[in-house]
């Protein structure tokens, strides 16, 4: 009896279906929207980017190859800045020192006391 | 992950040294001039290379010449207040103020009379070719067109 009672539920759903109609149109290209939800939702999460930067350095960095390149740049990079920004502060600074001697000499540039 | 933080560290201090050292080395000769008693005639002597009995001639001829600056730097200011004086009160041009513009124009004829005399002994205590490189330096300084007036 119980085994029974299942099948005719299901029965009595399938009729019901059978028979239901909606006069409701679908959106414009539902069917594969439904696909593409069903995709992102299975598609694995993308590591975080710290995790992606830690992989790289612990795998990555420390093949000599790299290293050396890495070593190398940033080495550039300190002796390019330093050199830039220390012949700016030296030109800056004799600028000042000449305008200085000028003020210095001439009675209507010299700092009144 | 231990291996590759030591290089990535070592990366970072080696920028950091390299940048400080040059940084250091090419500012070393701006932070000496600015440690000197008179910092602007350091610079003069740096600029011009001078020699130390160059520099001492021309050291001597700048502290002969400040007292003359600041006698002319009173009169100036005197006069300025003497003419500031004169435009408040009057309604118009008076003889009064055409006095005092006269006395005000002389007295800058004067300033730059003095000034030129004094780069002019500067200059020949210097070698020949860094004279003629001071004296057309400071002419454009201390004589343009646009005296006084802040370029663009």
């Amino acid at each position: 009896m119980k085994t029974n009672e299942p099948s005719n539920h299901d029965e009595a759903l399938r009729k019901v279906l059978k028979e239901w109609r909606t006069d409701a149109s679908l959106p414009p290209r539902f069917q594969e929207g439904v696909w593409r939800r069903i995709a992102r939702v299975q598609a694995p999460a993308a590591p975080p980017v710290w995790a992606v930067i830690a992989h790289w350095i612990g795998t990555v960095l420390p093949r000599p190859a790299l290293a050396a390149t890495y070593l190398a740049t940033l080495l550039a990079i300190g002796v390019t800045v330093g050199w830039a920004q220390g012949h700016q502060q030296t030109a800056r600074v004799k600028d000042e020192l000449s305008q200085r001697y000028v003020r210095v000499l001439d009675p209507y540039l010299a700092p009144r006391q | 992950m231990k291996r590759g933080g030591f290089i990535l560290v070592l990366g970072l201090l080696v920028a950091a040294a390299a940048y400080a050292c040059v940084y250091l080395a090419c500012t070393s000769s701006a932070r000496s001039l600015q440690r000197s008693d008179k910092p602007e005639l350091a610079w003069l002597k740096a600029e011009f290379n001078l020699s130390d009995a160059e520099f001492k001639r021309v050291s001597d001829l700048h502290v002969a010449y400040l007292p003359q600056c600041r006698e002319m730097c009173q009169q100036i200011d005197a006069q300025n207040v003497q003419l500031k004086k004169l435009l408040a009160e009057a309604p118009n041009v008076t003889p009064q103020i055409d006095a005092a513009l006269a006395e005000s124009a002389r007295l800058r004829t004067e300033c730059q009379r003095m000034m030129l005399r004094h780069f002019f002994q500067v200059s020949q205590t210097m070698p020949p070719e860094q004279g003629r490189r001071y004296l057309a330096w400071v002419k454009e300084k201390a004589f343009l067109p646009d005296y006084g007036m802040p370029k663009e």
